[in-house]
């Protein structure tokens, strides 16, 4: 018989009530302002995008990919930001 | 509210609400989701051609957030990925190639809509045959999950065919493994990620753990790694094509961000073979709902 192995991690965290309750109360800040957000980037960028695919331009498919990684990254910033500021990280 | 470039009329809370779940299910078992998003907007009118392309997209950016989180827990394996890149890149460029010869014959939602569900099945049955086996084998036998997956699975039998040349994974405590064997992954996960549009995590996780020996946590944490390098490329090459709407991808975007860290943070909680245990039977969900757009 093999014996038990125990595998632990530094990152483990017991408390994972105060991690969901952090969490709650991040999405309800994130949830309307990701919405302002949303709405004001559709707003600016709906038409260029559309011209810019039906010209079928090689710039639509290169410009899709940064958009969606500076999105990305732009919103991991933002919430990230967003627990530290509320005193929850 | 009308997406013009998909020519589609959706909610942006159904896409966002999406983009949440699969953010959720990408952080915590590692998968982009796609094999989620993908049917969800399937079932909500999207057509197929921009389905897999959008998904492609939508994943790329998610997949970029959760892979930073995963990274910071060190649980990519920077060489893993990167070999496995090399296999999937073209793997997805085959695939975005068959379905460009597949819209002509107009009949690219049937082909794609019954593949969809024929591997989502064999996926959801194998991952929870194993699953149940290792939980079972740990219970008994007293031995470590991993240990448990590598004495029952495929890796097992598998390193009695070391095809040279052989490549050390120290970050996942692998000693040797054929590069051959990480090409082959990368590249059948490579086609379905360029055919069905979804990232190929669902079958690139269990083959890394079952088949790569590779431990859960780093096979989540470098599946979501590679995912951003090759769903990448398949976003261009589908983009080139005329197949995704990045309004559409931005628009799930603003769920999955918020969704992955919540992922992420549920990972610390769960052990490996319960996560895919509850990974088990989300495949069999997606199908049921890929079925009932063929059907109806």
């Amino acid at each position: 018989m093999m014996p038990i192995k125990q595998k632990t991690t530094e990152n483990t965290d017991p408390s994972f009530k105060p991690l969901m309750r952090s969490l709650a109360l991040e999405l309800c800040i994130y949830a309307p302002l990701v919405t302002i957000y949303f709405i004001i980037v559709l707003h600016f960028a709906k038409e260029p995008l559309i011209q810019l695919y039906e010209q079928g331009s090689t710039s639509y498919a290169f410009l899709t990919l940064f958009l969606i990684l500076m999105q990305g990254v732009l919103l991991e910033a933002f919430t990230s930001w967003l627990l530290r500021r509320i005193g929850l990280r | 509210m009308e997406y013009p470039i998909a020519g589609v009329i959706v909610s942006p809370l159904i896409l966002a609400g999406t983009g949440f779940v699969v953010g959720v299910l990408g952080g915590f078992l590692g998968v982009g989701g796609g094999f989620l998003a993908g049917p969800l907007m399937f079932w909500a009118g999207v057509p197929i051609d921009f389905v897999v392309g959008t998904d492609l997209a939508h994943m790329t950016g998610k997949s970029l957030v959760a892979a930073r989180s995963h990274r910071a827990l060190g649980h990519v394996d920077i060489r893993l990925a990167m070999l496995m890149v090399l296999g999937t890149v073209p793997g997805v460029e085959i695939g975005a190639q068959i379905i460009e010869a597949l819209k002509p014959r107009g009949n690219t939602e049937q082909v794609v809509g019954i593949f969809y569900v024929i591997i989502l099945s064999l996926i959801g049955t194998f991952t929870a045959w194993e699953s149940l086996r290792a939980i079972r084998m740990r219970r008994t036998e007293h031995i470590d999950a991993q240990d448990a997956v590598e004495r029952t699975g495929l890796l097992y039998r598998s390193r009695l065919f070391r095809i040279p040349p052989l490549v050390q994974l120290p970050v996942s405590g692998v000693g040797e493994v054929s590069v051959w064997a990480i090409l082959f992954v990368g590249l059948l996960t490579g086609v379905l990620a360029g055919f069905l549009g979804v990232g190929g995590g669902f079958l690139r996780m269990p083959l890394m753990v079952y088949a790569l020996g590779i431990p859960t946590h780093v096979a989540v944490g470098t599946d979501l790694f590679e995912i951003v390098i090759s769903a990448g490329y398949g976003t261009v090459s589908h983009a080139l094509k005329g197949n995704v709407d990045v309004l559409i991808a931005l628009t799930m975007q603003t769920g999955a961000a918020i969704g992955a860290q919540i992922g992420v943070a549920a990972t610390r909680y769960v052990s490996g073979p319960s996560i895919r245990l509850v990974f088990s039977f989300l495949p069999f969900i997606a199908a049921a709902m890929v079925l009932l757009r063929i059907a109806f």
